[in-house]
């Protein structure tokens, strides 16, 4: 499918208001051309004839068509925009669907700006074109071939001669055409670029100021603000080349009919009043000509667009739902992963990865930064699928899992934490928006964040900023751990959930957690030993690959990397284990609230 | 103001502000030179082609009768110089125009962005970034053809109108009189559409803002909606945003399409009314008014209100562009808290002694954050933050980079107050790491140089091996000259750490702030990271914020920060033995040994 023929696709569906909107256009079209003939009446007849009986016809008839036209006018126009707002709905509507299916694939190399782009500057485009390009350019070319009919009729010969500025007209239209397609495209470029960096200069604001960047980012913005106006002006050169062109030739019609008709005249092969008839229907000629420049221009802006939104809607995700999917609206949470190997871009980030899991059951993974940990836990929720070997979940490939079910069973709370600027119930209920608050505060509860929710000015309707912004670390991963609690997930993710929680807080949430009353298989990604030491399984990772794997007793007998890291942890362990001990037999106990 | 989210619709200003056109021409003013020469050129040329339609009345009354063919040829030839000029006179106003219009446009918007560049954070924090971004790209960019073609179109039509004026008072004043007793019609349609239509285009504004926003958040949260499977309802909310931008749009474009139809009908009866009188003079023989006049007259009639109409159309883009320019200066206007002092002076390069003097501070009235909080820091220690999470640790370091002011109290920099010294000498002298580790869209070496751009790649390289990341950057595919995005693409999040810690090494800070810097990086390579940074923090006095023991542990001194103060502080030694709020802190990282050999 072309970028056009979809294009059509959307427009199809309004083809009956599109045709009402065209034959009302006609109409108007029509009582244009009819209006100045009865002026030309009263003109002619009453007011130089002196025939004062028709006067009040006329004006009644004047005063019919111009209302009539007016309100033609009107509803033609509600109809185009209608139509046109309506297929931008449903074009956003596609287009938004889509992104939410494409995956992480898709979002590691797309830049947030250019996305954005597609949806708000290109769609303006198509809501011009489809609004007012479409009926202006058929109303001028209804005119001009209305009126080079007539002219026909009238002098044949004076209009073949009038054509000869067909040809050129023809010839200027492709060349404007073809030196304008780049620039446009330059231009939907920068646009892209422009926004990009845009939004990311506010995202990234901290950072700038951090570094007090300010006059840096300036001077890129700068580049890119000249970048965007050298594109606009760029092909504001094409007009400036152009436009003067079509005004040229429209105006070559006078000049034709000033000398040849003239002539004619005079060598007696017209009338006088056929010249008279003719120089009145020079406007419907010369107007129509003199505009084709900028139909031009909205004509390649559009189709720009339309290009360039097809572009990214075309694109297809790489994990695709299965044709056949098994339903599991609630799974058990076993998993087994078989000799798994992930790559991208022929880089190998997992090989041969097996591990098995029961339901229940909670694993710890513990590895060097990025050792491929938050990629294990990406393949079992399918945001990418495996290159090599199978992931099952109860027995089942994850592939032939419908992946919405497989989804709406594991509960991830993320290493990157990203919420939403709305309220904090609202984040929290992200998964059960009409859940009661109940919920939501039981689930906060056992995140612990249920007492500093209520500390802040609004308590749960407390909007928090774009990435929680307002919030510290450890707060924002508190929530979005009470996000993930709120699924009542079969499978929860803890991925480095905790790493900027207090030990105190860490090891109250374990007990919830512990706590959990049904089967949930838990997995723990993590630094901190303290967070995954007690796990019926804990995995080593290194460089994509399992190094070791089993308990922590055991890992601590095997006195490999765990064992280093336990160490460096706890290497003091010994000096203040008596005087804990003592702490816990006077009653005293930390983790507890 | 209480902050704003996707489905918030923003204060709209009710009255009409004057001041707004007024600062929309201090745009406009360097550029009047240019708009005079592109007016002229547009007067001169429209006035040349005016001459067509008598030429063509010469020519069928007198030249053709004649047969005087070459005086036919004469006028042709006069006809095509003047086609000529016109052409030219035409591509020298879309030339001039065009450029004009982005001028402004890329004047206006860097006005806001440099703005936005001195904003505070809450600026941010308060409000979809989305909404931020649609102003600067999206709102700005519909002005650009209002305010040059808009402009010069608008002052042409004046003159074609006064020029018309004139000629119609000089034929007849009575019958210009009942012409122009439409006027005040129209007028009276405009004021009372006005206020609707205005409203109307505010109100689209806010849709299409509201819209941008959530889309704009729908792709930065993609991961989390299709991990908690919430893409349905999004669509419905998008969906519903989408369909209220629609029914704003079509609301507000209505009130422009009215326009057009009042003019028309008001023109066409005012003319009825001259013919209609207009015959019955001439009938009754009163007023002077002839034959001639009253066709002439008629003429006039319909040039008069094109014009009109054209101004009409201006006013309607006017209107619409109102609401965008309000939202623009809203955010040029928006209040610095934060910025130099009139007489703020350089800050001395920073040998690193740090004072808090009584300081307190609160980011919302009456939600008191820190109270009283005085310390005093020596050049090259390291000091750590812990407290639990929302004591304000975070809020003192912000402090001492001055990314807020404090209400009370002082701070001082080797006993300078950082409130008397610019902004810029002061925060060129610190790294500060936050919690976020943002990473810019570019190669890997373009993140780490952000902290110095003058750096070369050898002192690039030589960060990054300091912070233990030329490791794992070697491996990617182009290594130093991997493409990454905002999103992190495939950098883990631990390692998006140590890039953005390589970059504000590369800063060489003379103070050092890390604010949960190290919280997603492990143990082994934290290790080897302190040994690096051992020899590096040396002469540097660093602020750790961390909740990793291991890695405050070996600090000058600890500072336990708990409800707006600091409540204990000295060595990690000195601290257990207190046996206070850190021995508690300290011991519960070991309980569950404790509950091992129990």
């Amino acid at each position: 499918m072309t970028a056009m023929k979809w294009f059509y696709s959307f427009l199809k569906k309004h083809n009956r208001s599109m045709a009402l909107g065209i034959v009302i256009v006609t109409v108007i079209s029509i009582l244009a051309i009819v209006k100045p003939i009865v002026s030309g009446s009263i003109v002619d007849d009453v007011i130089t004839g002196g025939n004062y009986d028709l006067l009040p016809k006329l004006i009644a008839l004047l005063v019919i068509i111009t209302i009539l036209r007016g309100t033609l006018r009107y509803w033609s126009q509600v109809i185009f925009e209608t139509c046109s707002q309506d297929v931008l709905f449903s074009m956003r509507d596609t287009v938004y669907r889509k992104l939410l299916q494409e995956d992480f694939n898709f979002y590691n190399k797309k830049r947030t700006g250019d996305l954005l782009s597609r949806q708000t500057g290109d769609m303006d485009a198509i809501r011009h074109f489809i609004a007012f390009v479409i009926y202006q350019v058929y109303e001028n070319v209804f005119l001009f071939f209305f009126a080079l009919i007539m002219i026909f009729t009238v002098s044949w010969k004076l209009a073949l001669c009038m054509c000869a500025v067909l040809p050129f007209s023809l010839m200027v239209t492709l060349s404007q055409t073809r030196e304008g397609r780049p620039r446009f495209q330059r231009i939907r470029e920068q646009f892209s670029s422009l926004n990009t960096f845009v939004q990311e200069n506010v995202s990234g604001n901290r950072v700038v100021k951090a570094f007090s960047k300010e006059d840096y980012e300036i001077g890129k913005f700068n580049k890119e603000n000249d970048g965007y106006r050298d594109a606009e002006l760029a092909a504001a050169e094409i007009w400036t080349k152009y436009v003067p062109k079509f005004e040229f030739l429209s105006n070559m019609l006078t000049v034709i009919l000033m000398l040849v008709g003239s002539i004619m005249v005079i060598q007696g092969s017209m009338t006088l009043g056929n010249y008279v008839t003719i120089n009145g229907y020079l406007w419907m000629l010369m107007n129509p000509l003199r505009q084709i420049g900028w139909r031009i221009n909205d004509v390649q802006r559009f189709t720009t667009s339309v290009e360039k939104i097809y572009a990214t809607y075309s694109e297809e995700p790489k994990v695709k739902y299965p044709a056949k999917p098994i339903p599991c609206k609630k799974l058990k949470g076993d998993i087994e992963f078989r000799n798994v190997s992930y790559s991208a871009d022929d880089e190998a980030i997992i090989h041969n990865v097996s591990f098995k899991v029961k339901s229940g059951q909670t694993v710890g993974i513990l590895g060097s930064t990025g050792s491929g940990k938050s990629t294990i836990m990406n393949l079992l929720c399918r945001f990418y699928d495996v290159t090599d070997g199978e992931v099952l979940v109860d027995g089942r490939n994850v592939k032939d899992l419908d992946l919405y079910n497989l989804r709406q069973n594991i509960g991830m709370a993320m290493q990157d934490v990203f919420l939403f600027s709305d309220t904090v119930e609202g984040n929290i209920a992200y998964s059960r928006p009409d859940c009661p608050f109940e919920a939501v505060q039981k689930a906060a509860v056992m995140a612990d964040a249920d007492n500093f929710i209520r500390e802040m000015p609004d308590g749960y309707d407390t909007i928090v900023g774009e990435r929680g912004v307002g919030l510290s670390g450890g707060q924002k991963q508190r929530i979005s751990l009470a996000r993930a609690l709120l699924k009542e997930p079969s499978i929860l993710i803890l991925d480095d959930t905790t790493s900027a929680v207090d030990m105190e807080t860490e090891s109250y949430i374990q007990q919830q957690l512990n706590n959990i009353d049904r089967a949930c298989t838990i997995f723990v990604v993590a630094y901190r030993i303290s967070s995954i030491k007690d796990s019926d399984l804990i995995l080593v990772l290194n460089d994509g690959k399992i190094v070791e794997q089993g308990t922590h007793d055991e890992l601590l007998k095997n006195n490999g990397y765990y064992a280093t890291v336990f160490r460096h942890q706890y290497g003091e362990f010994e000096k203040y284990v008596d005087e804990i001990n003592q702490n816990n037999k006077g009653g005293e106990k930390y983790g507890s609230k | 103001m209480a902050r704003n989210k996707y489905d918030i619709d923003e204060v709209i200003e009710d009255k009409f502000d004057f001041g707004q056109l007024k600062r929309v021409f201090q745009y406009v003013k360097p550029y009047r030179g240019q708009l005079a020469f592109a007016l002229f050129l547009m007067l001169s040329a429209s006035a040349l082609t005016m001459l067509f339609p008598m030429f063509i009345s010469e020519i069928m009354d007198t030249y053709i009768p004649a047969g005087n063919i070459r005086a036919i040829v004469t006028i042709t030839l006069i006809s095509l110089v003047i086609v000529l000029y016109t052409c030219v006179c035409i591509r020298l106003k879309i030339r001039i125009t065009s450029r004009i219009g982005q001028a402004i446009v890329h004047q206006l918007r860097s006005d806001i962005f440099c703005h936005l560049q001195e904003l505070p954070f809450s600026y941010y924090d308060d409000r979809p970034h989305g909404k931020i971004q649609v102003r600067v790209v999206n709102y700005v960019n519909s002005l650009s053809d209002l305010l040059s073609n808009g402009i010069i179109n608008t002052i042409t039509d004046m003159c074609n109108l006064i020029f018309i004026l004139i000629f119609m008072l000089l034929l007849h004043v009575r019958l210009t009189l009942i012409c122009l007793c439409g006027l005040p019609v129209l007028f009276a349609v405009i004021v009372f559409v006005k206020r609707r239509q205005r409203r109307a285009w505010q109100i689209q504004s806010n849709k299409q803002s509201n819209l941008t926003a959530y889309i704009a958040e729908s792709i930065n949260g993609i991961r989390v909606t299709q991990s908690f499977v919430r893409e349905r309802e999004n669509t419905s909310i998008f969906n519903h945003l989408s369909d209220s931008y629609r029914s704003a749009w079509m609301r507000a474009v209505k009130y422009n399409f009215i326009m057009w139809p009042c003019i028309d009908s008001i023109s066409t009866v005012t003319t009825a009314f001259i013919y209609v009188i207009g015959i019955g003079w001439i009938s009754g023989e009163i007023y002077g008014v002839t034959v001639g006049i009253l066709i002439a007259f008629t003429s006039y009639i319909s040039r008069f209100w094109e014009p009109i109409n054209t101004l009409a159309s201006f006013y309607n883009s006017l209107l619409t562009a109102i609401a965008y320019l309000e939202r623009i200066f809203e955010t040029i206007d928006e209040p610095v808290n934060v910025k130099d002092t009139e007489d703020a002076v350089l800050m001395p390069p920073i040998d690193g002694k740090v004072e808090f003097e009584d300081v307190c501070f609160s980011y919302e009235d009456g939600v008191q954050i820190l109270n009283k909080v005085n310390f005093a820091a020596n050049p090259g220690d390291t000091y750590a933050i812990v407290g639990p999470t929302g004591a304000g640790k975070s809020t003192i370091v912000n402090l001492i980079s001055r990314f807020y002011n404090v209400d009370s109290g002082r701070i001082l920099i080797d006993g300078t107050d950082i409130s008397g010294v610019t902004l810029k000498s002061l925060r060129k002298q610190m790294g500060i790491m936050m919690q976020d580790s943002f990473i810019f869209s570019g190669t890997i070496m373009d993140n780490i140089r952000y902290g110095n751009l003058t750096a070369t790649d050898e002192e690039v390289i030589a960060a990054a091996k300091t912070v233990c990341a030329h490791d794992f950057i070697m491996e990617m595919e182009n290594g130093y000259q991997t493409q990454v995005n905002e999103r992190g693409s495939r950098l883990s999040a631990g390692q998006r750490q140590l890039i953005s810690f390589a970059r504000a090494l590369l800063e060489n800070p003379a103070i050092l702030i890390l604010d949960e810097a190290t919280s997603s990086i492990d143990t082994e390579t934290e290790i080897l990271l302190q040994k690096g940074l051992n020899r590096l923090l040396e002469g540097r006095t660093s602020f750790i914020i961390a909740h990793r023991l291991s890695t405050i542990k070996n600090a000058n001194c600890i500072m336990y920060v708990d409800k707006g103060n600091i409540l204990e502080a000295g060595t990690h030694d000195e601290l257990l033995a207190l046996k206070g709020e850190y021995y508690k802190l300290f011991m519960s990282q070991y309980d569950f040994l404790a509950g091992k050999t129990e």
